[in-house]
């Protein structure tokens, strides 16, 4: 089974604030001495709420746009 | 660096082949991996570059450290032209890389120097300024002429027209680039996706109704 996709977080911008753990309303990051991590990717629903919440653009969830195959 | 080399980079092409020796003779090439920051704003403008693949992105960060995504980079741009021009030399934002970047450097010594003893260089560099300034006249037009609804609608299509090998946008990005933020952004997208004009899955934004995005996108 693959691994869900995630948003990518870069550890060396990240400030540890935490908003990012407290702001995720599944529950799926934990703050880790490393820094912030996903402890159960599969629950996170990429809703890009840590992203916005995070305040040194340490944590992204980049989005692509394509064409529905019918279009 | 070999000059053969800079022939195959389309916007050298137009450079006559003393020149693209003497860029050769003068240049490196660096290779960076993803999330790497290849300048730091605020710091002396040491060196230019064009990127001769991948994608790179400019931000720049206030006291708190809030971060405004300002543009991107792709291959054929160059970076960090207006710093070394300018009277202060200092970076004027931070870029990183979004996807593993090939780059050709050049000190700022030598960039000057090519300046003043190639007009075919100089040629390219103002071409290069024209086609930047070309962009921030039409995106301030798009700002003043057309509602966020419209021009989210019309970026959204400019992406999914684009090839796939780009690298994701932010939202953030995407309300950087059409001149609002990113709670708007959101909240339009949800618009949209209850309009059934966009279905929205993980990482993955897919336009349903082209012939609605397009009549929104000149509202």
């Amino acid at each position: 089974m693959t691994e869900p996709i995630i948003p990518s977080i870069n550890l060396t911008l990240c400030n540890r604030c935490t908003q990012c753990v407290s702001g995720c309303p599944e529950q799926s990051l934990v703050m880790t001495e490393r820094g912030p991590e996903f402890i159960k990717p599969i629950t996170c629903t990429y809703c890009g709420d840590c992203e916005g919440l995070c305040p040194t653009g340490a944590i992204r969830a980049p989005l692509w746009v394509t064409w529905d195959a019918h279009v | 660096m070999q000059a053969e080399a800079l022939n195959q980079i389309p916007i050298f092409s137009s450079l006559q082949a003393d020149t693209r020796t003497a860029i050769a003779r003068r240049a490196f090439t660096r290779n960076l991996p993803t999330g790497c920051t290849l300048l730091v704003e605020g710091l002396p403008a040491e060196y230019g570059y064009f990127v001769l693949s991948g994608e790179l992105r400019a931000l720049r960060m206030n006291q708190d450290g809030r971060v405004q995504i300002l543009a991107r980079f792709w291959t054929g741009d160059p970076i960090n032209l207006i710093s070394l021009l300018s009277q202060e030399h200092v970076n004027r934002a931070t870029i990183e890389t979004l996807t593993n970047s090939t780059l050709l450097v050049l000190s700022a010594s030598d960039f000057n120097d090519l300046i003043h003893r190639h007009p075919d260089f100089s040629t390219l560099l103002l071409r290069q300024f024209a086609a930047r300034l070309t962009k921030m006249t039409d995106l301030a037009a798009d700002l003043s002429l057309y509602a966020v609804r419209a021009r989210l609608a019309r970026f959204l299509i400019e992406l999914a027209d684009l090839t796939p090998s780009h690298a994701g946008w932010t939202q953030d990005e995407i309300a950087a680039h059409i001149g609002t933020v990113r709670d708007v952004v959101g909240r339009l997208l949800r618009d949209f996706e209850s309009a059934d004009l966009i279905q929205r899955q993980r990482g993955q934004i897919v336009l349903l109704n082209r012939d609605e995005l397009t009549r929104i996108s000149k509202d």
